[in-house]
C-alpha cells in the first residue's frame, strides 16, 4: 500500500511545497493493481448489458442489487474492524440472526419497537464483549472463540423465537425503516453509506485506526509502543458486534418477519468482500472502499449470471471462489512486498 | 583458469531507485571472498539476483564459463550456485539425517526409506566438513556452528549439479568466538575442495580472519576488490562508509552531579535478583552480561514489558503500574532488541511506524492531518539520514539499519526523558551503527538519560559513561573512567575463573 498511498496523496491539490525536492517519485500507472476491482466491475456491467440488455440495465435491477447488498455490506464493514486488528469474527452472522429475532420477538410481545432496536444493539455489543473476553483474557484463538460463539448465538435465536417464524404484531412504523425508498433507493443503502463513512473516518483519520492496523500488523511491537492491545481488540469485537446487530435490525425491517436461521447466509459473502477488498485501494490492508467495491462487484456478477439464466447455486459458488482467490491474491501481494 | 563466477555490468532498479549500478566481479576457484558494505549498498540485491530471486535490468553472469540464466532459481541451482541464508532454514525438531534428506531426497528401496544408508550418508557429509556430532539428535539442540555445518552440508549435497560456489549470508552472526573459529575451519575445508566461497559480512574481524579477498559495495556501486593482506580495519571502514569515523570520549564526573531520571530499587524478574541503580540526566549507562545474566531481561523490565518486582521511580515519581503505555506516559522510550518481532511494522509505511506512539499529535478537530504528519516524519527521516527517506515507503522496503533508525525516530521524536535501548545496533552495518551512536550521544547531550544493554562491548565503551556488569542476576561490577575498556567488560561478564580458557 506504500507506493500507492503516495499516489493517493498526489490526488490532493499539490500546493504544499515538498520538504525534500529529491524525493523519489513513484512511476505513473493506471493503478491497475489497486483499482482492478473497479475495472472488473465495469467490465461485468458491460458484458451483462450487452448480453441481456432488457433485463440487466434497468433501474429496478440496480435498485434490487443495491438494496439486497446493503445489508451484506453493513455486516462486512463491521467485520473490517476486527480483521484490521488481526482477529476473526465468525460470530457476526449469528449476531445478525439473533438481532433479527430479538427485535421482532419484542414487537410481537407488545414492547415498543424503538426499545426492540435498543435491546438488539445492546445484545450485539455484549456479544462482542464476551468474544473479546474469551480472546483477550482466556487467550483462545479468535477463530475458535467466535466459531463457538456463532453456534451459541444460533441456539439463542432458536430459544428466543421458539423455532417459529415471527410474522404478526410487527409495527408498520418499524417496517418503513427497511423498505422506504428515498431518491429511488431503499433506506438500507443510506444506512450502509453512513456506516461506511463513519468507519472510513475511524480507520483512516483517527489514531484508533492506526492502533487497529498496528495491532493487526505486530501485536507485540504495538504493545511495546504503548498501544493498549487488549483494549483495541475489545473495542474491535464490540464494534463488529454492534454493526452486525444493526444489520440485523435493518434486515428485520426489510423482511418484516423473523426466522432463527436468517443470519447464516451472510457470513461468507462478508468475509469474501473484506478479503477481496484488501486487494483494492490499499492492497495488503483491509479497507472500507475496497470492501464496498468487492461487495458490488460480487453482487453484480451474481445478479448478471442469475438473469442470464444460470442456476441459483451460482451465488454460493461465486462467493466461495471469490474468498479463495482474494486471499491468494493477498498472499501474492505480501510476497512481492518483501 | 576459468573463473568460478563472472558477473558483468549488473544493474537493477526498484521503483526508480538504483539498487545496483553496473556491478562487475569475478571469483576464482578455491577463493574465499568477503562481500561487505552498509545496509542498502546492494549486497543482498546482488545475492538475490544470483539466487534467481530478482532479474537484473542489465548485465550477465557466467558460472565456470557457462552463461547463467538470471532471474530463475532452479537455473542458479543447476549452474552450481549454493546458498546458505542467515536463518539457515533448518527444521529444528528434525535430526541432521532428516534435514539433509529434505534437500537430497530419501534413499529408498522399493518405496521404503533406507534409514541405514541415509544415516551413513549424513555422517559422511558432516565428517567431510570436519565435524563430528550425533546426526540423530534434533538440530535444534546442536551448537550454532554445528547447525551452520548441517546447513552447509545440505547446500553442498543437494542432488543434481556439481556445486561451484557457496554463498553465505552473515555466517558468524550471533556466533561466540570459539564457535566462529570452528566455522572458519569448515569454510577453509570447503575451499580446499576447489569450491569458491562468497560470504556477506558485517563483522570485519571475520573478513580479516577468513577472506582472502574482499569486495566493497557502496550505494549500489562496486568500490574496490582487493586482497585482504595489507588492509587495515580503519581503512576498510573508510572504504565501506566513504568517510572516517570520529573518536568519542565522555566526561564521566559531570553528569553525576545532575538530577536523577530513573531510580530502580530491589528490581527482580525471571533471572534478575535485586538490582539497584540510577540513571542521571544526560548520562549514558551501559549494561553488559552474558546471556542468562539478566542483561537480556533488564530493558523490557524497566519499560514494563516484562514482569518485575521492585520499585521504579521516574523523575521522583513512583511507577505503580507495570505497563508499557504507563512507562511511556512517564517519559520512557524503548528501542527493543529483535526489531522484527518487537518494534517494526513491516506492512506499514515509515510514517505510520514513526507516529504510532502519538498519532494524535496531528489531529486537527476530528481529523488526523496526513499532510502535516508527512512533513513532520519527513524531517525526522532526513535528520536520521534514513534511506530511502520517502515517508510513504513500506518498512519492508528498507534495510535493517534503516529500519532501526526509523524505530529510533519513533522515540526521539517524543523526546523521552529516559531512552532505553536493547542491542541498538544488532544486525546493523558500520555506517548506520556510527549514525545510531551519534544519535544516542545527541539525545544524552540534550538531557535524556540513556540505558543501553548490549553484547557488543566495543559499543558500550564507545557510548557509555559507565557500564554495569551483570552476572547471575546481580551487578558484580561497575566499570567507569580509565577502566572502561572492552577487555575489562568481557573479563567481568565471564568472571575471572573462566576468563583464561575462554580466550
Amino acid at each position: 500500500m506504500t507506493v500507492n498511498d503516495q499516489a493517493a496523496g498526489s490526488v490532493a491539490p499539490a500546493t504544499e511545497p515538498s520538504p525534500q525536492p529529491e524525493k523519489p517519485k513513484s512511476h505513473f500507472s493506471f493503478g491497475l493493481d489497486r483499482f482492478s476491482g473497479l475495472y472488473v466491475w465495469a467490465a461485468l456491467i458491460l458484458i451483462f448489458a450487452i448480453w441481456v440488455p432488457s433485463l440487466f440495465l434497468t433501474a429496478q435491477n440496480a435498485r434490487i442489487v443495491a438494496g439486497s447488498e446493503a445489508i451484506t455490506a453493513i455486516v462486512a464493514l463491521g467485520l473490517i474492524v476486527p480483521v484490521a486488528a488481526g482477529s476473526f469474527d465468525l460470530s457476526i452472522a449469528g449476531t445478525l440472526g439473533l438481532s433479527v429475532c430479538i427485535v421482532m420477538w419484542m414487537q410481537a410481545n407488545g414492547y415498543p419497537w424503538p426499545l426492540g432496536i435498543v435491546v438488539s444493539l445492546i445484545v450485539g455489543v455484549l456479544v462482542g464483549l464476551v468474544n473479546s473476553f474469551v480472546v483477550v483474557k482466556l487467550r483462545v484463538d479468535s477463530f475458535i472463540a467466535t466459531l463457538g460463539m456463532s453456534s451459541i448465538l444460533v441456539a439463542a435465536a432458536y430459544w428466543v423465537t421458539d423455532g417459529q417464524q415471527i410474522v404478526i404484531g410487527i409495527s408498520p412504523h418499524f417496517v418503513v425503516l427497511g423498505q422506504k425508498l428515498v431518491f429511488g433507493l431503499p433506506l438500507p443503502v443510506f444506512y450502509m453509506i453512513g456506516i461506511a463513512i463513519i468507519l472510513w473516518w475511524l480507520l483512516e483519520y483517527t489514531p484508533i485506526g492506526r492502533y487497529l492496523y498496528a495491532v493487526g500488523g505486530n501485536p507485540q511491537a504495538a504493545r511495546l509502543a504503548g498501544v493498549r492491545v487488549d483494549r483495541i481488540t475489545t473495542g474491535a469485537f464490540m464494534t463488529s458486534g454492534f454493526v452486525a446487530a444493526f444489520a440485523g435490525v435493518v434486515l428485520a425491517a426489510k423482511l418484516g418477519s423473523a426466522s432463527p436461521d436468517v443470519g447464516t447466509s451472510y457470513l461468507l459473502p462478508a468475509f469474501s468482500a473484506v478479503f477481496l477488498g484488501a486487494t483494492q485501494i490499499k492492497p495488503g490492508r483491509v479497507n472500507v472502499l475496497g470492501t464496498l467495491i468487492a461487495i458490488f462487484l460480487l453482487a453484480t456478477g451474481v445478479k448478471g449470471l442469475q438473469l442470464v439464466g444460470t442456476p441459483s447455486y451460482v451465488k454460493d459458488l461465486f462467493n466461495g471462489l471469490a474468498l479463495i482467490i482474494a486471499v491468494a491474491l493477498a498472499a501474492r501481494t505480501a510476497r512481492r512486498r518483501t | 583458469m576459468t573463473p568460478t563466477l563472472t558477473v558483468n555490468g549488473i544493474t537493477k532498479t526498484f521503483g526508480g531507485q538504483l539498487a545496483l549500478d553496473d556491478v562487475s566481479l569475478t571469483i576464482e576457484p578455491g577463493e574465499i571472498r568477503a562481500l561487505v558494505g552498509q545496509n542498502g549498498c546492494g549486497k543482498s540485491t546482488l545475492i538475490k539476483i544470483l539466487a534467481g530471486f530478482h532479474e537484473p535490468d542489465a548485465g550477465f553472469a557466467e558460472v565456470a564459463g557457462v552463461p547463467l540464466t538470471l532471474g530463475n532459481g532452479p537455473a542458479s541451482e543447476a549452474a552450481g550456485l549454493r546458498f546458505v541464508h542467515q536463518d539457515l532454514g533448518l527444521v529444528g525438531n528434525l535430526d541432521t539425517v532428516d534435514n539433509l534428506a529434505l534437500g537430497m531426497g530419501y534413499p529408498s528401496y522399493k518405496g521404503a526409506i533406507r534409514w541405514s544408508v541415509e544415516r551413513k550418508r549424513a555422517k559422511e557429509a558432516i565428517k567431510d566438513l570436519g565435524y563430528d556430532f550425533d546426526v540423530m539428535r534434533p538440530v535444534g539442540g546442536l551448537q550454532i556452528s554445528e547447525r551452520t555445518a548441517v546447513a552447509i552440508a545440505r547446500a553442498l549435497s543437494t542432488s543434481g549439479a556439481e556445486p561451484h560456489l557457496l554463498i553465505l549470508d552473515e555466517p558468524t552472526a550471533n556466533l561466540p568466538a570459539t564457535e566462529a573459529q570452528r566455522l572458519y575451519k569448515l569454510i577453509h575445508r570447503v575451499s580446499e575442495r576447489g569450491l569458491a566461497v562468497l560470504f556477506v559480512s558485517h563483522h570485519f574481524d571475520e573478513v580479516f580472519e577468513l577472506a582472502q579477498t574482499v569486495t566493497v559495495l557502496r550505494d549500489g556501486r562496486h568500490i574496490v576488490t582487493r586482497p585482504v593482506d595489507g588492509l587495515t580495519e580503519p581503512a576498510l571502514v573508510e572504504l565501506v562508509i566513504g568517510r572516517t569515523l570520529d573518536e568519542f570520549h565522555h566526561d564521566v564526573g559531570a553528569v553525576e552531579q545532575g538530577p536523577v531520571v530513573l531510580e530502580a530499587k530491589g528490581l527482580r524478574g525471571e533471572t534478575i535478583r535485586g538490582l539497584d541503580f540510577k540513571v542521571h540526566t544526560g548520562e549514558i549507562v551501559g549494561v553488559a552480561g552474558i546471556t542468562g545474566s539478566g542483561r537480556e531481561e533488564l530493558a523490557g523490565m524497566v519499560f514494563g514489558g516484562l514482569w518485575r518486582e521492585g520499585e521504579i521511580t521516574m523523575m521522583g515519581k513512583h511507577l505503580s503500574r507495570q505497563r508499557p503505555d504507563v512507562s511511556m506516559a512517564m517519559g520512557m522510550g524503548l528501542v527493543p532488541a529483535e526489531r522484527h518481532a518487537n518494534a517494526a511494522f513491516m506492512a506499514s509505511t515509515l510514517r505510520e511506524n514513526v507516529t504510532l506512539v502519538d498519532p494524535g499529535r496531528h489531529m486537527r478537530g476530528w481529523v488526523l492531518r496526513q499532510r502535516s504528519e508527512r512533513a513532520d516524519v519527513s524531517a525526522w527521516l532526513d535528520k536520521l539520514d534514513v534511506r530511502p527517506s520517502n515517508t510513504e515507503f513500506g518498512m519492508a522496503q528498507l534495510s535493517g539499519g534503516n529500519q532501526q533508525k526509523v524505530v529510533m525516530a519513533r522515540w526521539l521524536r517524543k523526546e523521552p526523558k529516559l531512552f532505553i535501548l536493547d542491542e541498538p545496533t544488532q544486525g546493523v552495518d558500520v555506517g548506520a551503527k556510527a549514525d545510531i551512536h551519534r544519535l544516542i550521544d545527541e539525545a544524552a547531550a540534550l538531557g535524556t538519560g540513556v540505558l543501553v544493554t548490549s553484547t557488543d562491548h566495543e559499543e558500550l565503551v564507545r557510548l557509555c559513561h559507565r557500564v554495569l556488569v551483570l552476572r547471575n542476576g546481580r551487578v558484580i561490577d561497575e566499570i567507569r573512567g580509565g577502566r572502561l575498556t572492552s577487555e575489562t567488560i568481557t573479563a567481568a561478564t565471564i568472571g575471572r575463573a573462566q576468563s583464561t580458557d575462554a580466550a
